[in-house]
């Protein structure tokens, strides 16, 4: 039988932790503030909230499980081996377990700079470290030109039907999974619309001056959406300026453990958004939308001050329009649909009534909620491109509960989500349009008929 | 006494005065290896599998103090030996109760109540003696006295002895003290009445008030004399199928809320009207109701145990058995109560079980046990307990641990010999 | 370890619930070695998921081959170390028996297996018109296995009980790894009420695979009020007033100006600092019935003393009042960087005296202590407040805290309400229970766990459990 050891009390820094680390390598843990380990006081009411463990039911895969490694890291006790980067690795990054937190612990704080580390640490085993970050996720996604060529084909493939084609007869199946899965998520290709002008005037009296972040895979994939945006803001008497020389915002980099290049695009996008200019930056994609809200607090040093600028002036689109005010949207939409909250816009800002808020003043929407409305629906960013099988089972058991509602449309406020829930919808036959918030109040401005 | 030695294989009745005096009853008992018989008002006597070994009545109604009753955290402690009578009064004049409904509570005692789990009409809307049992003190097989629980109304330290007592028929310990949350009087109190006019109206109208708006605290369907003989039911109009009757309880507001409730939801469902039982006939009824199953005279009264969905199939099923037959159903509950006629039934009283009681309850997942009767003494022991279970292995394991030499109530009860 | 004591242990484990469904790594294992309550730590030699009875059975007899010990984990949210794995062996972690099997609601019941979480249920059942009624504080993470292994209670049990009140019946595995069922959908059963004795057995008697549970109806409206008060005598007497005219109300909690502070603090509720006590009191039911007892109780607090009595007119001040009440502990750590709770319980009537003496206490032992509590039941839940890194402080908050409970034994009370005894308060079990009550519980530990290796050294001093010195109460969230 062993002894009970009593815990050692927790006295020592990060700092005198790491040094106790393996040695030769740095220790991930090394550069997080310790106390924020301590902010947890291992209550376990986060593991519900969290979509991985709901699936695996496994402590290793929950935020406390996660917090608990990381710290076992961090002091030392544990070896960064492969089934701890794993179950790390293996993190939505969703943020609902803050949301259930009732000590206020900030996770992402943790997680983030962590596996930022822990890629750093160990080049040879990152998981960055492959053709498909390399290629796809780091050479392509963030450029929108380089991402349209690159769709070019698929999306001739698609136009012609031979990508539905390829699908039924299992043809794509010869691709690697995640190119498949890749493949499987292009939206239907719709009308090509010409990119965003540089500035578009408030109609009515104008109430605010803003400006629009129109994001990278957004841009080129949502672009009806962006301009959807733009209208809706022009509708509530909004100057839109749409400043050029914006990027990406660095989320896929920062995410994925690339912390150097989502730095370099930050500082980028605040020499593109001149903030002092503007009442509010806004964006219509949540995960792009708390990434530049987080610019303030990423990187200390050099610029971080004018990083926080421009991050106090960032809004989500219906956060902005429910704080300014909706002017009523006449025409009629009649849909019955429901809701999902995305992550970044539910747990990393805090933004749900919002946006329920705004469709609740379209005439004739029946807006049903949604079970499980804020589980992540497995998009995550690219975790549905690099995580497939468990990105797969999050989908699945999104779509069992939007199927429960029985609403015709799915809303939703992000980009990934739009993507996988449209994907997920298609896989199993359905015919079950999912659209952005914005896409519904600019028919309902534009007095369009709903078809899709 | 004179009854007791005609119902049980005695050498000699004990009657303690002190708690310890019972220790030393039940410690010599088991230095003498002599069965024990607890008896509180011998008013359960019938209940169980008749004792065949020779022993000793410890007969416990001395036992019948206060230990303190702090009216204002709605506790009381008392020992086991009260009547149900003289605990009602002393949580009466507090203006309190324990809601839970006890046939003959003049003789009843609170320790041979808990040992029997006895319950009644209200058991719907207040729950049984598990619900307010929150500790207690008993003396087991080699004569330890041994306690559970405490005296607060919310506690989890150690194993739940009340709950393990509560129903054990004396035989794990001789309940010796016990400590009771309980609860205030409520302000109103009313029945309601209505006749049932087929099976199927019947099972539509206990759908309906288990769904209904009104919150019943009982739902009492009777079938047969159970109301026919009922001075207060008897003139209510016709009904094929019995009468059913609610207990509302609560603020005199809620209470007539409650009945004008009852009415429109009878109204929209086209149904007879409900009758209220006015004045002095009401706390006749309500006593009435709760003696049900005590009464001496049928020849076999027996309690099926079913989901209350299944209520309605059951007493069909007695209506065959015994068409004049005197039948009590907690509704609400699942809990089934029937008196049977003077007349035998064609197969044999031993044959209804097996071909009729026992298969019904089994479709319900419920059980059929005996209360009592006169021929309760001729029928073979599967019908008093029912069917043994795997679970029923495993209480006998705790009796063992508990009264190593099998002294309590020897051969009374359901375990494994 | 066992895992390599008993490689073939491990393989054979992974033979009845496949590779993914064990951990026997040190890496992975390190997560399962403590729950809620981390002053004690141990890891588990193993940890298996199994997915139906039959594996649980299946686990348990291959343990008892094996001769090693081995305990059931729900969520692992326990503040009294339920889960934790004193000696070593297999942790049998139900999380992936997850499925509500069956709804009944006419006949009141829903079957469930162990690792569904508390609130999935109810979540389950909205709009129904029913709801699981008991509602720890930790239901949104919490199972109903655990609740039923700990009787778990929460600050509605006042009116509606605890878990035992909720529980039908149980399908267990028992620790031969036998499978039986215990009770079922229908009331009185035969026999010993077996399921009332293994709801709060902390996994000592059996392991639940499957529970027949209660459904209650929804109320029918809610009043829910919020009294200031300037003594917190005046706020313990008002509780008794409330109690005593007759009305239950379906909570009763207090909150003490210590706790008020942090809480305003963290979240603007907007309560008047200066007071020093309020008490939020909820009745629920008939709407017929409701404004009549909001009146009274509004009187009752006026006549002891309470300088306003605030109402939650709509839901959503109702939700905020309870929203306050819920995040309490959270916001306790903005007080001071570690803090630690107790369970105990006291008569209510006993409740002015019993804050007094935690005020004595601390104060004696310099100690800062906060109070946020189910008042209705007279469980309190003190907090003291020190700073882990300061084995001083560290050393008095023990001294204070046993104190604490000794005093809700010496009021005729316990020493916990609802979180249990688990391992950290084995030392108190002697002081509660006489050496023969003890020896009785024993006795009903043998009758079902006769060679002990189920959930060792839990509950039960004399279920051969070295004494556990606690040597560093951690901050912990209590609930």
């Amino acid at each position: 039988m062993h002894e009970i050891t009593p815990l050692p009390t927790e006295t020592h820094t990060a700092a005198e932790a790491g040094q106790n680390a393996a040695p030769g390598r740095a220790n991930p843990g090394q550069g997080i503030d310790y106390e924020l380990f301590l902010d947890c006081v291992h209550c376990g009411l986060c593991t519900s909230a969290c979509p991985t463990y709901l699936e695996l039911g496994n402590e290793n895969d929950s935020p406390r499980g996660r917090i608990y490694l990381m710290r076992a890291v961090t002091d030392g006790r544990l070896e960064l081996g492969d089934e701890v980067r794993r179950h790390l690795e293996l993190c939505l990054d969703c943020r609902a377990c803050e949301t259930a937190c009732p000590s206020g612990v900030q996770y992402g704080k943790l997680i983030e700079p962590f596996r930022v580390a822990m890629e750093q640490s160990a080049p040879g085993k990152a998981k960055t470290d492959d053709w498909f970050h390399r290629l796809v996720l780091f050479g392509t996604f963030p450029y929108p030109g380089r991402l349209r060529a690159a769709l070019a084909p698929a999306r001739l493939a698609q136009r012609l039907g031979l990508l539905r084609a390829a699908e039924r007869i299992g043809l794509l199946k010869l691709l690697p999974a995640r190119l498949q899965q890749l493949v499987a998520m292009l939206p239907p290709a719709s009308k090509r619309q010409p990119r965003l002008p540089d500035f578009l005037p408030a109609m009515g009296s104008r109430r605010a001056r803003v400006a629009l972040f129109t994001g990278c895979v957004g841009d080129v994939m949502f672009r009806p959406t962006n301009w959807a945006t733009a209208r809706v803001l022009q509708q509530n008497g909004c100057d839109v300026l749409v400043p050029r020389a914006q990027q990406c915002c660095g989320a896929i980099h920062y995410h994925a453990g690339s912390s150097e290049p989502a730095l370099g695009m930050a500082d980028a996008n605040v020499a593109a958004f001149n903030a002092d200019d503007v009442d509010a930056v806004i964006v219509n994609v949540a995960g792009c939308g708390s990434m530049l809200k987080d610019y303030g607090h990423h990187w200390p040093g050099d610029g971080q001050p004018q990083r926080a600028g421009l991050a106090d002036k960032v809004r989500d689109v219906s956060e902005f329009l429910d704080e300014l005010g909706l002017v009523d949207p006449p025409g009629t939409i009649e849909l019955v649909a429901t809701y999902h909250d995305a992550c970044h816009l539910a747990h990393a800002q805090k933004v749900r009534e919002a946006p329920r808020r705004l469709l609740s003043k379209i005439p004739g929407l029946e807006l049903r909620e949604l079970g499980e409305s804020e589980v992540c629906c497995g998009a995550a960013g690219t975790y549905n491109l690099t995580e497939t099988e468990m990105a797969g089972r999050l989908a699945q058991r999104k779509m069992a509960n939007i199927r429960a509602t029985g609403a015709a449309a799915v809303v939703t406020a992000n980009a990934g989500c739009l993507l996988q829930i449209a994907r997920e919808a298609r896989a199993q036959g359905l015919d079950l349009p999912v659209v952005h918030p914005i896409d519904l109040l600019d028919k309902s401005y534009r007095r369009e008929a709903w078809n899709v | 006494m004179m009854e007791l030695a005609a119902r049980l294989p005695l050498r000699d009745t004990i009657a303690p005065a002190q708690q310890g005096e019972l220790v030393v009853a039940v410690q010599r008992a088991f230095a003498e290896e002599t069965p024990v018989y607890p008896i509180g008002g011998g008013t359960s006597l019938d209940f169980g599998l008749p004792a065949a070994d020779e022993g000793i009545a410890l007969q416990l109604s001395g036992l019948d103090r206060v230990i303190d009753y702090p009216a204002r955290d709605m506790t009381i402690t008392v020992e086991a030996g009260m009547t149900m009578t003289r605990l009602a009064e002393t949580l009466a004049a507090e203006g309190q109760r324990l809601p839970v409904d006890v046939p003959d509570p003049d003789r009843a005692t609170l320790g041979g109540v808990i040992a029997t789990n006895t319950s009644g009409p209200r058991r719907y809307g207040q729950g049984t003696m598990r619900d307010y049992v929150i500790g207690i003190s008993a003396v087991d097989g080699r004569g330890v006295l041994f306690k559970g629980g405490g005296r607060v109304v919310k506690n989890v330290a150690g194993y739940d002895f009340c709950k393990l007592l509560t129903g054990s028929l004396g035989t794990l310990g001789i309940i010796s003290q016990v400590t009771l949350k309980v609860r205030p009087v409520p302000r109103a109190s009313r029945l309601l009445a209505t006749p049932v006019n087929g099976w199927n109206e019947g099972r539509q109208r206990l759908e309906a008030l288990a769904s209904g708006a009104a919150r019943p605290v009982a739902i009492e369907w009777l079938i047969g004399p159970a109301w026919s003989d009922d001075p207060a039911l008897v003139s209510a109009a016709e009904g094929t199928c019995g009468r059913l009757v609610v207990g509302l309880e609560g603020t005199v507001d809620e209470v007539d809320w409650m009945e004008q409730e009852l009415n429109r939801h009878w109204d929209e469902l086209g149904a007879a009207a409900w009758s209220t039982i006015v004045d002095d006939a009401a706390p006749a009824l309500w006593r009435r109701l709760t003696d049900f199953p005590a009464n001496p005279d049928a020849p076999l009264v027996v309690k099926a145990n079913v989901a209350p969905s299944y209520t309605t199939s059951y007493l069909q099923r007695l209506q065959i058995i015994d068409p004049d037959c005197s039948v009590q159903a907690h509704a609400g509950s699942g809990i089934i109560v029937c008196r049977f006629s003077p007349t035998p039934p064609a197969q044999g009283y031993e044959q209804i079980f097996p071909l009729g009681l026992v298969p019904e309850a089994t479709m319900g997942q419920g059980s059929v046990v005996v209360l009592g009767g006169r021929v309760t003494r001729e029928l073979p022991p599967p019908a008093i307990w029912g069917k043994p279970t795997t679970a029923w292995k495993w209480m006998t394991r705790v009796k063992q641990q508990f009264d190593p030499k099998n002294l309590l109530n020897r051969g009374r009860f359901v375990y494994e010999h | 370890m066992i895992a390599q004591r008993f490689p073939e242990l491990v393989r054979e484990l992974q033979r009845v619930v496949g590779h993914d469904g064990v951990l026997a790594a040190q890496s992975e294992l390190v997560v399962y070695e403590c729950d809620g309550y981390v002053i004690d730590k141990n890891s588990p030699d193993v940890v298996v998921f199994p997915r139906t009875t039959e594996h649980v059975a299946q686990i348990v007899r291959l343990c008892n081959e094996h001769d090693v010990p081995f305990l059931p984990r729900g969520a692992g949210t326990s503040l009294a170390g339920g889960c934790l794995p004193v000696g070593g062996g297999v942790m049998i972690v139900l999380t992936r028996m997850k499925e509500i099997l069956e709804i009944h609601l006419h006949d009141r019941y829903a079957v469930v297996q162990p690792g569904v979480v508390n609130i999935h249920l109810t979540q389950k059942l909205k709009g129904s018109g029913y709801h699981y009624a008991p509602d720890p504080s930790s239901q949104g993470a919490c199972t109903i296995g655990g609740n039923f292994a700990t009787n778990s209670g929460g600050p509605h049990t006042l009116k509606y009980g605890v878990t035992v009140n909720h529980v039908l019946g149980v399908e267990a595995v028992l620790a031969d790894g036998s499978v039986v069922q215990f009770g079922g959908p229908a009331e009185d059963y035969p026999g010993l009420d077996l399921p009332g004795v293994l709801v709060g057995s902390e996994g000592t008697l059996a392991i639940a695979t499957r529970l027949w549970v209660r459904l209650t109806r929804d109320p029918q409206g809610y009043r829910t009020l919020l009294a200031v008060f300037d003594s917190v005598d005046d706020a313990t007497n008002a509780i008794s007033e409330v109690i005593a005219a007759g009305i239950v109300p379906a909570a009763l909690e207090m909150m003490d100006q210590g706790i008020l502070v942090a809480l305003e603090e963290a979240f603007h509720f907007g309560f008047p600092l200066d007071a020093e006590a309020i008490l939020l009191i909820e009745v629920d039911g008939l709407e017929a019935g409701l404004d009549a007892q909001r009146d009274e109780i509004i009187e009752l607090c006026q006549r002891s003393g309470a300088r306003e009595v605030r109402r939650a007119e709509t839901a959503a001040e109702r939700q905020k009042l309870w929203k306050a009440r819920k995040q309490a502990f959270g916001a306790v750590g903005r007080l001071s960087p570690s803090y630690c709770t107790q369970d105990g319980v006291v008569p209510r009537t006993k409740l002015p005296h019993m804050l007094r003496r935690i005020a004595e206490i601390g104060s004696r032992h310099d100690v800062r202590v906060v109070n946020v509590f189910h008042a209705g039941d007279g469980n309190l839940h003190p907090i003291l407040l020190f700073d882990e890194r300061d084995q001083a402080q560290v050393r008095r908050v023990l001294e204070a805290s046993e104190e604490i409970l000794d005093e809700c034994i010496a009021c005729g009370g316990s020493v916990t309400g609802e979180h249990g005894i688990g391992v950290e308060k084995l030392d108190f079990m002697p002081r509660l229970f006489a050496a023969e009550d003890l020896a009785a519980m024993d006795r009903l530990r043998i009758a079902f766990n006769p060679d002990g290796r189920l959930s060792p050294h839990k509950m039960l001093p004399t279920a051969g459990a070295c004494s556990i010195e606690q040597s560093s109460p951690q901050r912990r969230a209590a609930l």
